[in-house]
């Protein structure tokens, strides 16, 4: 209920927001680190290049609260555009909030990798991530090479893995099923599911607040699981403290997409702005920024960038189908809930 | 208004006009309860009869699949289970803890006890995210508690990222409520009852057996009521120092509302914890009635 009222005194305050300019852009994202990094590299270049053009940015802490305040404002539309999860992005695409974007939107949508275009999403992919291992560098004194290390028993009680139905721990359960010598994920995740139950004892945490880089910065723990982009932010200004590992059996990726609102009062400038934010000149820069990787096939990524991002290993990366995955994913959090939980008490 | 009823009770046209203001003042809040309250509620209800579609879309259905799915699921029976039993726990835990100082409070007079009263009300300024911060800090497995039980010799219990934590935290953070809900209600308690007991030969413990604990019953009630009530509906506390092992209602709300975008389900649990505050006040009135009768 709680949840409810916060969506709707949100959808109050946009509304007294936005409806006073015509030239505003209302940009609904993720809040926090990623709002203050793409504000930097790709919001604040884009009003230099646009000067008649205001961008909002309207942060949110997930996924689930953007389509929650755009349903709520479905009969007259306050945000224009939202970055948001694919499978998120789905469910609003069923929904009808948004309206698709394909190359008469921008012609940038041409030049995107196959995987950022997702049937039956409305929008298309803007940034790529991936789970890596991260790690205390105080706890953990060489940089892990494998997946492997979790199960190690020198950190047990020292893990923190974010359990489902937080998306970290859907990846990680199918890259565990690969690890434990399963074949398709889509059909059979026994082997992933054991194999997360052999290390379920040895977990402090499965749901780090406010998030797993913290604790283990600080270290409180010793080694978990986290996404790419945001661990490679903390691990810059956390002075060290905080390791990230891409290990060599691979990883998963993670698809944000851009999505038009269906009656977005923005209209064409909303437009403007996403081919902006597709464009290898805006992915380029918010690679070097925040390390998520491009999606637009043409960007030429800053070579310090690159070996912090996926970008250089996308032969190792296991190809997650989101829109698959959606649909199992009552019967991953029900297997999670009944056998590795409960081996963690 | 209750004194305005009584005064004008003799005076029959007054009391039709007294009776009028009354439905004027109590129209704003009766307009702000249907329209914040009322109408929400209602359409959480409706929505409970729709059908969640994977990955968060919701049918417009009307089915009840969502009510016979839970009371199936032996995953939920349990969570339902575990939730009111550990809001149980946390409430006599909070009683046991709460009386004594009610109790001190009740009898302390003048400066001493407006200090006491503040001091006891303070916690409520501080935010439950910050206090909830503090026990991680303080029950951490290195932080002072556990040194403590070490330097005494024992092997500290794991006391975060369990129930125990979350009914340690919950506990503190609720006691001012059921503090100032125990003071509210010992108002039958008269010093002089005390003395009459003790004069009569009474033991301390057989006064307090006897007298005290009857005379505050109205009190017990009214704070286990309280807080009974926010300990199930709390999330907060138990999602930060649950670490995702304690299942309780309101968390799993939480989780299929925001996390997993099941609004149907969400709704569904939330209808249920209604329900669950409807059979507490349920068992609230009848105590009260059952004290009332002697």
């Amino acid at each position: 209920m709680f949840a409810r009222l916060s969506i709707a005194a949100s959808a109050f305050t946009i509304a007294a927001m936005s409806s006073a300019w015509a030239e505003t852009v209302t940009l609904t994202a993720y809040s926090g680190i990623f709002q203050e990094h793409y504000t930097k590299a790709v919001i604040e270049p884009f009003m230099k290049k646009y000067p008649d053009i205001t961008v909002q940015f309207y942060g949110m802490p997930n996924s689930a609260q953007m389509l929650g305040t755009l349903r709520a404002q479905k009969s007259s539309p306050q945000i224009d555009v939202a970055i948001l999860d694919v499978s998120v992005a789905k469910a609003g695409a069923d929904e009808g909030i948004f309206d698709k974007i394909d190359e008469s939107v921008s012609p940038n949508v041409g030049d995107l990798y196959p995987n950022a275009r997702v049937e039956g999403v409305a929008g298309v992919g803007v940034t790529f991530d991936n789970l890596v291992l991260i790690y205390n560098t105080d706890q953990v004194k060489q940089a892990p090479k494998s997946w492997n290390v979790l199960w190690d028993k020198a950190y047990q009680g020292k893990l923190i893995i974010p359990s489902v139905p937080d998306i970290q721990g859907t990846t990680f359960t199918i890259i565990s099923n690969k690890l434990a010598g399963g074949t398709d994920y889509k059909t059979d995740l026994t082997a992933g599911i054991a194999k997360i139950g052999e290390l379920a004892p040895g977990v402090q945490t499965w749901e780090p607040k406010p998030d797993v880089y913290a604790p283990i910065a600080n270290g409180q723990a010793a080694l978990g699981i986290g996404w790419n982009a945001r661990a490679q932010i903390y691990a810059q200004t956390s002075g060290g403290k905080l390791g990230v590992s891409l290990p060599e059996e691979g990883s998963g990726f993670q698809i944000n997409t851009i999505n038009l609102v269906k009656n977005a009062p923005a209209g064409d400038a909303a437009k403007k702005f996403i081919d902006y934010a597709l464009s290898p000149e805006a992915q380029a820069a918010f690679t070097s920024e925040m390390f998520y990787a491009p999606t637009n096939s043409k960007t030429v990524v800053a070579k310090d960038a690159i070996e912090r991002t996926a970008a250089g290993d996308m032969d190792k990366m296991i190809d997650i189908d989101w829109l698959a995955v959606a649909k199992i994913r009552d019967n991953i959090t029900e297997q999670w809930r009944r056998r590795i939980i409960p081996l963690s008490r | 208004m209750t004194t305005a009823t009584f005064d004008l009770a003799a005076d029959v046209p007054k009391r039709s006009s007294a009776a009028g203001i009354a439905v004027v003042l109590l129209l704003p809040i009766a307009l702000v309860n249907a329209i914040g309250f009322i109408l929400p509620v209602l359409n959480l209800a409706r929505m409970s009869f729709n059908e969640a579609l994977p990955g968060g879309g919701i049918a417009e259905t009307l089915t009840a699949a969502n009510w016979t799915g839970l009371l199936q699921d032996r995953f939920y029976l349990d969570l339902i289970v575990n939730s009111v039993a550990v809001s149980l726990g946390i409430t006599l835990a909070t009683l046991l803890a709460s009386y004594p100082i009610a109790l001190y409070l009740h009898r302390a007079s003048g400066a001493w006890r407006t200090f006491l009263t503040v001091l006891v009300i303070s916690p409520l300024l501080t935010s439950a995210v910050v206090r909830t911060y503090g026990w991680i800090a303080l029950l951490a497995e290195q932080g002072p508690v556990a040194n403590v039980i070490a330097a005494m010799g024992f092997q500290p219990p794991r006391m975060m990222f369990n129930t125990t934590g979350v009914v340690i935290g919950l506990t503190e953070i609720l006691m001012p409520y059921m503090i100032l809900s125990l003071m509210a209600g010992f108002g039958r308690l008269d010093p002089k009852v005390e003395e009459a007991a003790r004069t009569l030969g009474a033991t301390p413990f057989r006064t307090f057996w006897r007298v005290i604990l009857p005379l505050t019953l109205p009190g017990i009630a009214l704070g286990c009521l309280l807080c009974f009530v926010l300990a199930i509906s709390s999330f907060i506390t138990p999602k930060l120092m649950g670490g995702g092992r304690v299942f309780l209602l309101a968390t799993e709300i939480y989780d299929q509302a925001i996390v997993t975008l099941n609004w149907p389900l969400a709704a569904t649990l939330s209808m249920l914890v209604l329900i669950i505050f409807g059979a507490a006040l349920a068992v609230y009135s009848r105590v009260l009635r059952m004290i009332d009768q002697g």
